[in-house]
C-alpha cells in the first residue's frame, strides 16, 4: 500500500517537475548589449555604467534595492543601528561561497572597505566611506559579523554599503588596479566569469551554488556595439536579446517587447549663480517660466519624458509636490525681467557635443527666450573640455548657462549638488548657496527615519526651486526593447527590467 | 642582355627587359638599412615630445571624466597624484621616456592593463580586417586600372572612370549603415556584428578607387614610353608587352603605396570598427583620445611613428629592387 503511494507520489512529482520544466531553455543564453568601452570588473574601481552592469551579475553586496528602491538583505541577512545611529552591525549569512569555492566570511567585508579608504589605491568611492573628514571604520566581531562604526550618524551609509565585496584570499597583498582579477573577476553573484575578449565580449555563466538560488538561465553574454544604429538592427534581427532605444526609433518591432519607465534622472540648464548676469532670483525665474515644457519634450524627445519642476524625480520616495513651479507663462516672464530692470539680457548656454537631444533642446530654447526678448547663444563643446569648465576651481567659472543633467542614486542626499561648501571645487559648479538649504542638507543626512528625512527633503526642494538655479527641463523616460523570447524581467522602473536577473529566462 | 648599372640621364631602351629581380648590393644595402633605423631614434623623440604636449594641452584630464554626483573632488585630486599628473608636464614626459627606452609604455588609466597589452590584444581583429581588405582592394583594383588604361576610353574605362569617383564620394559610414539595412536587416545574409564580410565590403568599396585611378594613370604613363613603342615595333605580340613588359613597371608606384599604408594596417578604422562592433585598433585610439588615456595614447603614438618609418623604408627597399634604375648612392 505505501509502496503504491510512494510510487504514485513519485509519479505525479517527475510529472509536474517535467511540466514546470517545461516553460523556460535551461541552456538559455541571455545576450545583452553595452554602449561603450569597459573598463575594469570590478566595483570599487569602476565609475561607468557598462562595467557596473557586469559587476551587477557577478558581485554582491552586503544590501541590495528592490523594485521600490527600498534598501533588502543581500549578503547581510539582518542589521542593526545602535541608538546613538553610529554603529552598525551587519549580520551576514553563512552559505554564501566564492566562484571559486572559498568561504565568504565578514573578513572579505572588512578587506573590500579597507581596500577603498587605502589612499594608494584609485578608487573614487573613497569619499564615500568618509564623513566630514573622518573615515568609517569596520570591525570584524566574529566570522558572519561586521561591525560599521560610522564618526556620526548618516543615513545614506545604506547606499555605501550595498557595494560589491572584493575576495580578500584573492586579492590581499596585490596592487588591485592593475591586478589581472580585474580581467577575471570572483565574486559571489549569480553569475561566474567566463572568458572576456577586450573590447568585443564578456560571457559569464550561472553558479548553481548561488545562496540564491541557481539563476534560470545558463548563460549571459554582454556584447559591446557602441554604435544604436547598429543596436538597433541586431535587436531586430534577434542577433541581441536588449538594448536601450532613442526616442525617434521608439515604435513597434516584430518580436520585440517595448519599455518605458521612469528613471532617477533629470535634465535642466543650470545657471552661473556667480555671474552678474544671474544674481536676480527674478531673472532666473522669468526664464523659468519662459519655457514651454510640453513642447519641448515634444519637439525633442517625441513626448516621452515628463516636465520637471524639481530637483527629484518622482519615482524617489523623497519626491515633493509641493514646490514652486515655474509653469510655462511667457507675460509673467517678460513682467519679471521688467521689474528686475532688465531691458536687454544675452547670454551663452553650453551643451556637451554627443548628446543630440540636448543641443535640439538649446535651439528650442533659444527660441523660446527669444519670445520674450533675451538672446541665447549655444555653445557645444566635447565632453571633457565642458566638464573642465564647470569644475574648474576658480570663481567665477567661464560660463553663463549649461544643460546637462543629472543621475542621482538610490538614495536622495543629495548633498554635492546643493551644498555652499561644494564649490568651487565639488558638483555645486553653479555657485548654490542657501543656508537653510545647507541645514537641511545636513539634517537630512543625520536623520535615521524615512518619515523624517521625507519632510526634511520636501523643505528644501521647496527652498531650492524658490531661488530657480536651475531651469528644470525634463525627466527622462528609459526606453528599452526586449525580445519576446525573454521572460521573467521585473517591473519597470528605476532599478531596471533586469533587476531579479536570477529569475530572467528564454522561453522554449 | 645587359644590364645597365649608371644611371641614364634619359634612357630610350628599357634595361630591365628581362623578368628578373636585380638585387642591389647587399653590403651597401644593410648600411643604408641600419642608417634609416638609426635616424629612427631622435624620429620617435620628436614625435613623442610634441604629442605629449599637445595631449596634455588638450583642456582636462583623465579624472573629468568621473562624473558621477557622488564622487568628490579630493578623491579626484588623489588619483591624479598617483597617476603624477601633479608634475610639471616635461618632468612627466622625462619619466615616460625612460620607461618607453626599456619598452615599458605603463599602464593603461581606463583598464589598468599594460598598454602593451592592451595594443596588442585588439591588433589581431585590426590586421585580419586591414588585410583582407588591402588584399581584396589590391585583386581588383589592379587589373582593372591597367584594362582601365589599356581600353582607354572605352566603355569599361568610362563604367569604371564613373563608379571610381562614386565610390570615392561615398560617406563609409553612409555606406555601413545601408549595408547593415540591406544585408542584415532586410536580407538577413549576415549578422550586423561579429563577421568580417560587411566589414570588409565596405572599407573595399570605398578604398578602391584611389588604387584604380593610380595604377591606370602610372600604366597610362609607362604605355606612353618609347621602349613600349620599341617592343610593339619588334612585333612582340601584345599581352606580352602588356603583362610581361609595362606591368610590371607600372606596379612602381604601387610598390611605394604599399609601403606607405603600412601604418593603416594597423591603425584600424575607427568608423567602420564602430559601427560594426569591430574590436579594433580605431576604436582603442579614439575612445583613448576622449578619455585622456595618456599611456594608452602615446603607446599608440609611437607604434604609428615606428610603422610610418619602418613603411617608408620597405617600400624604398622594394623600389630599389624592382627598378635597377634606382640606386642610393653613397658619397665616396
Amino acid at each position: 500500500m505505501i509502496k503504491i503511494l510512494l510510487r504514485s507520489i513519485l509519479i505525479i512529482l517527475s510529472a509536474a517537475s517535467f511540466v514546470f520544466a517545461l516553460d523556460h531553455d535551461p541552456n538559455g543564453r541571455l545576450i545583452m548589449s553595452l554602449g561603450g568601452e569597459i573598463s575594469v570588473i570590478n566595483p570599487i574601481l569602476s565609475t561607468d555604467t557598462t562595467s557596473s552592469a557586469i559587476e551587477g551579475v557577478i558581485f554582491t553586496g552586503l544590501v541590495k534595492v528592490d523594485k521600490n528602491l527600498n534598501f533588502i538583505p543581500d549578503l547581510a541577512k539582518s542589521w542593526t543601528i545602535s541608538k546613538s545611529g553610529r554603529v552598525w552591525t551587519f549580520k551576514l549569512r553563512r552559505d554564501v561561497t566564492w566562484h571559486d569555492g572559498e568561504p565568504f566570511t565578514a573578513e572579505d567585508v572588512k578587506f573590500t572597505f579597507d581596500t577603498i579608504l587605502n589612499k594608494k589605491v584609485n578608487s573614487v568611492r573613497r569619499g564615500d566611506y568618509i564623513i566630514d573628514g573622518e573615515p568609517i571604520v569596520f570591525k570584524v566581531v566574529d566570522r558572519h559579523t561586521i561591525k560599521a562604526i560610522l564618526p556620526k550618524p548618516f543615513s545614506p551609509f545604506l547606499t555605501s554599503a550595498s557595494m560589491g565585496i572584493l575576495p580578500k584570499h584573492i586579492l590581499e597583498g596585490k596592487e588591485l588596479d592593475m591586478s589581472d582579477f580585474n580581467r577575471r573577476p570572483v565574486g559571489t553573484g549569480p553569475f561566474k566569469f567566463v572568458q572576456y575578449k577586450a573590447g568585443d565580449h564578456v560571457l559569464v555563466k550561472r553558479d548553481p551554488d548561488h545562496y540564491g538560488g541557481a539563476p534560470k538561465l545558463k548563460e549571459i553574454l554582454f556584447k559591446i556595439i557602441p554604435d544604436e544604429n547598429t543596436a538597433l538592427v541586431a535587436l531586430r534581427s534577434g542577433d541581441i536579446d536588449e538594448t536601450g532605444i532613442p526616442p525617434k526609433d521608439f515604435h513597434p518591432i516584430k518580436h520585440v517587447n517595448l519599455y518605458e519607465y521612469d528613471a532617477l534622472l533629470y535634465t535642466y540648464l543650470g545657471f552661473n549663480l556667480k555671474s552678474p548676469k544671474f544674481s536676480d532670483v527674478r531673472v532666473r525665474q522669468a526664464l523659468s517660466y519662459a519655457v514651454n515644457r510640453k513642447q519641448l519634450i515634444g519637439l525633442v524627445l517625441r513626448g516621452l519624458a515628463t516636465p520637471a519642476y524639481s530637483p527629484c524625480s518622482p519615482v524617489s520616495w523623497a519626491y515633493s509636490d509641493d514646490v514652486f513651479k515655474y509653469e510655462y507663462d511667457p507675460k509673467k516672464a517678460k513682467a519679471l525681467l521688467k521689474e528686475a530692470g532688465v531691458k536687454k539680457l544675452e547670454f551663452t548656454v553650453l551643451v556637451n557635443h554627443g548628446s543630440k537631444e540636448r543641443e535640439k533642446a538649446a535651439t528650442i530654447l533659444q527660441q523660446q527666450f527669444e519670445k520674450i526678448g533675451v538672446k541665447m547663444n549655444i555653445r557645444v563643446l566635447e565632453w571633457s573640455a565642458l566638464l573642465k569648465v564647470i569644475n574648474a576651481r576658480k570663481t567665477p567659472k567661464d560660463f553663463d548657462a549649461v544643460i546637462i543633467g543629472w543621475s542621482t542614486g538610490v538614495d536622495p542626499d543629495s548633498y554635492s549638488i546643493w551644498h555652499s561648501s561644494q564649490y568651487p571645487a565639488g558638483l555645486n559648479f553653479i555657485g548654490y548657496d542657501n543656508p537653510k538649504v545647507d541645514r537641511l542638507l545636513d539634517a537630512g543626512r543625520r536623520e535615521q527615519y524615512k518619515s523624517d528625512r521625507k519632510e526634511i527633503y520636501a523643505a528644501m526642494y521647496k527652498e531650492i526651486t524658490k531661488d530657480a538655479p536651475y531651469v528644470f527641463l525634463w525627466y527622462p523616460k528609459v526606453l528599452a526593447g526586449v525580445r519576446d523570447r525573454v521572460g521573467g524581467l521585473s517591473e519597470p522602473g528605476p532599478t531596471g527590467l533586469f533587476l531579479n536577473i536570477e529569475e530572467v529566462y528564454i522561453k522554449k | 642582355m645587359e644590364v645597365g648599372t649608371t644611371p641614364k640621364t634619359k634612357p630610350n631602351f628599357k634595361p630591365a627587359s628581362t623578368p628578373k629581380l636585380i638585387f642591389p648590393d647587399r653590403r651597401f644595402m644593410r648600411r643604408y638599412i641600419v642608417r634609416r633605423l638609426i635616424q629612427l631614434i631622435p624620429l620617435l623623440i620628436g614625435i613623442s615630445l610634441i604629442t605629449f604636449f599637445v595631449m596634455h594641452m588638450a583642456p582636462g584630464d583623465p579624472t573629468s571624466l568621473f562624473t558621477d554626483p557622488n564622487i568628490k573632488p579630493e578623491e579626484l585630486a588623489r588619483i591624479r597624484v598617483n597617476w603624477g599628473l601633479d608634475k610639471p608636464v616635461i618632468v612627466q614626459y622625462f619619466i615616460w621616456l625612460k620607461n618607453a627606452a626599456v619598452l615599458n609604455f605603463g599602464y593603461s588609466y581606463i583598464s589598468g592593463k599594460p598598454v602593451i597589452e592592451e595594443i596588442f590584444e585588439r591588433l589581431p581583429a585590426t590586421l585580419l580586417l586591414m588585410t583582407v581588405s588591402f588584399f581584396l582592394i589590391l585583386l581588383i583594383s589592379i587589373p582593372v586600372g591597367v584594362i582601365s588604361a589599356v581600353r582607354k576610353g572605352s566603355l569599361f574605362d568610362n563604367l569604371f572612370t564613373v563608379l571610381s569617383f562614386v565610390f570615392m564620394s561615398i560617406p563609409s559610414f553612409w555606406l555601413a549603415l545601408i549595408f547593415m539595412m540591406v544585408f542584415s536587416l532586410k536580407l538577413e545574409w549576415f549578422p550586423p556584428f561579429g563577421n568580417i564580410i560587411l566589414p570588409c565590403a565596405v572599407m573595399v568599396i570605398s578604398g578602391l578607387a584611389g588604387i584604380t585611378r593610380y595604377q591606370r594613370a602610372s600604366m597610362l604613363e609607362v604605355l606612353g614610353q618609347e621602349y613600349i613603342k620599341v617592343a610593339r615595333a619588334k612585333g612582340l605580340p601584345e599581352n606580352i608587352v602588356i603583362f610581361k613588359h609595362a606591368l610590371r613597371n607600372s606596379l612602381i608606384p604601387i610598390v611605394t603605396l604599399l609601403g606607405l599604408s603600412l601604418p593603416d594596417l594597423f591603425g584600424g578604422a575607427f568608423i567602420i570598427e564602430t559601427i560594426f562592433a569591430w574590436p579594433g585598433m580605431g576604436r582603442l585610439g579614439v575612445s583613448a583620445v576622449f578619455s585622456r588615456n595618456y599611456p594608452v595614447i602615446m603607446g599608440i603614438t609611437v607604434l604609428t611613428a615606428l610603422l610610418i618609418v619602418i613603411g617608408n623604408l620597405l617600400a624604398d627597399i622594394g623600389y630599389a629592387i624592382v627598378d635597377p634604375r634606382i640606386r642610393y648612392a653613397e658619397k665616396k
